[in-house]
């Protein structure tokens, strides 16, 4: 293995594990920050390299490694996240402001309801356990296989399994209870809400009719509208899509206003 | 032993790793144990058993298991049995992957998981309850037999659907 062939092939996977590392962190600093730390560790062992995974499934293993060494030391977020980050927004006039600052300025701050759905699995994805969001993420976003989830996370693919089809069933019932989208009782409509506020001369309904998700909802399967939301996830790339800088803005938000309620919460 | 108990053992023997629950009724005790064999991994039934929050998902006989299932740890429970009521119960035993003891005033529930070899492992289920007072109180307990073969019944299904998937 020579450093050239290296850094072809992390150059080749850094979008993807930039957009994995977001997405378990969510924080484009720490994403960033990480993938840096990713690549110099890479480097560093090159020798150590066998050869017995793919270098995407090592990359990913070191990423995964050193995010997991910040994530074990913060509490996991709440199910109910949305709640509670648009009742902070809604009261921090300045959100709004920044928020139609880049909406109206930025070449990727466009509002999107499927970006946003991407967005919230992000956010509500961090309630799962660490392990249960992580195996979730590499197999249903990344598409690694199972055996391969067994390296990067360092364990049996009985845990593998028994993470992936317990973190999936938990996501599925929080949508379920929650996601308008889906559930006409469901209790959050925000991608819609967001979409009349950002995209005020759309006709909200027919744009959300748009989104295979939506138009799916009805015939109820679960586990294909689980899918459909996978899918959504797959084509977004939450550092460069056209509302990139819109839902990192966002998500910064939500992180902030996270942290600060499990922090009270704790007292 | 009276002969009456050693016939119900004979039986109780016999049915092990049916799924079928057997009572073993004495003056002062009854004891219910089930016993299934399920076609999966040793640590996903014990992940299964250990993850408190978890159970009403799979578990149709448990409603709500608030608390940590680890070692020493005080655990709240309520099941189909007695809807109103809420069992305080210490986990007394936590051997990981073989054996999972919790208990109260009453008596212990005794889980064990055995590897019975080619992927498939024996999960049983004890639960001994009794003592001097026991013929007071004896008929306004329930049976268990049934949700201990509904417990061992969802814990199979659930277990292997989880080693099963690809």
């Amino acid at each position: 293995m020579t450093v050239e062939i290296l850094n072809q092939e992390f150059e080749n996977n850094l979008a993807q594990l930039k957009s994995y590392l977001v997405r378990i962190t969510a924080s484009a600093t720490d994403a960033e920050d990480i993938a840096q730390d990713t690549y110099l560790k890479a480097t560093e062992k090159l020798d150590t390299f066998r050869g017995e995974s793919s270098l995407k499934t090592w990359f990913f293993t070191i990423a995964s490694n050193l995010a997991k060494d910040n994530l074990r030391a913060q509490k996991r977020w709440v199910e109910n996240v949305t709640d509670i980050t648009r009742a902070a927004a809604l009261s921090h006039q300045e959100f709004f402001q920044e928020a139609m600052h880049i909406r109206s300025t930025s070449p990727n701050g466009q509002y999107e309801a499927k970006e946003h759905i991407a967005f919230c699995f992000t956010c509500i994805s961090k309630s799962l356990p660490l392990e249960q969001q992580l195996s979730v993420f590499l197999k249903e976003v990344y598409e690694f296989k199972v055996s391969e989830i067994t390296t990067i996370l360092d364990t049996t693919e009985a845990m593998v399994k028994y993470y992936l089809h317990t973190g999936r069933s938990k996501m599925i019932s929080i949508f379920e209870g929650r996601c308008a989208l889906i559930n006409k009782k469901g209790v959050c409509d925000q991608c819609s809400e967001l979409n009349g506020i950002f995209n005020p001369k759309q006709n909200t309904q027919e744009e959300l009719m748009k989104i295979e998700l939506v138009k799916e909802a009805e015939k109820g399967n679960k586990e294909h509208l689980f899918d459909l939301r996978m899918q959504i996830l797959k084509e977004i790339d939450p550092f460069k899509s056209k509302a990139s800088e819109l839902q990192l803005h966002h998500l910064e938000h939500n992180r902030k206003v996270m942290e600060k309620y499990l922090e009270k919460k704790a007292e | 032993m009276t002969t009456a108990t050693k016939t119900q053992n004979a039986r109780l023997n016999d049915e092990v790793g049916q799924g079928k629950a057997t009572t073993v009724r004495t003056t002062f005790s009854r004891q219910t144990a089930v016993s299934i064999e399920i076609k999966s991994d040793a640590a996903i039934v014990w992940a299964l058993l250990t993850k408190a929050s978890d159970y009403p998902r799979w578990n149709s006989t448990v409603t709500s298991i608030e608390g940590n299932i680890a070692l020493s740890e005080t655990i709240k429970l309520k099941s189909i049995l007695d809807a109103k009521r809420t069992f305080k119960l210490k986990v007394k035993e936590f051997e990981p992957s073989k054996k999972l003891v919790w208990g109260g005033g009453q008596g212990n529930r005794i889980y064990t998981i055995t590897n019975s070899g080619n992927g498939i492992v024996t999960f049983s289920m004890t639960e001994k309850i009794g003592g001097l007072m026991f013929p007071m109180y004896a008929k306004m307990i329930p049976s268990f037999d049934r949700s201990f073969e509904q417990f061992a019944g969802d814990l199979k299904k659930e277990s292997e659907t989880i080693m099963s998937a690809k």
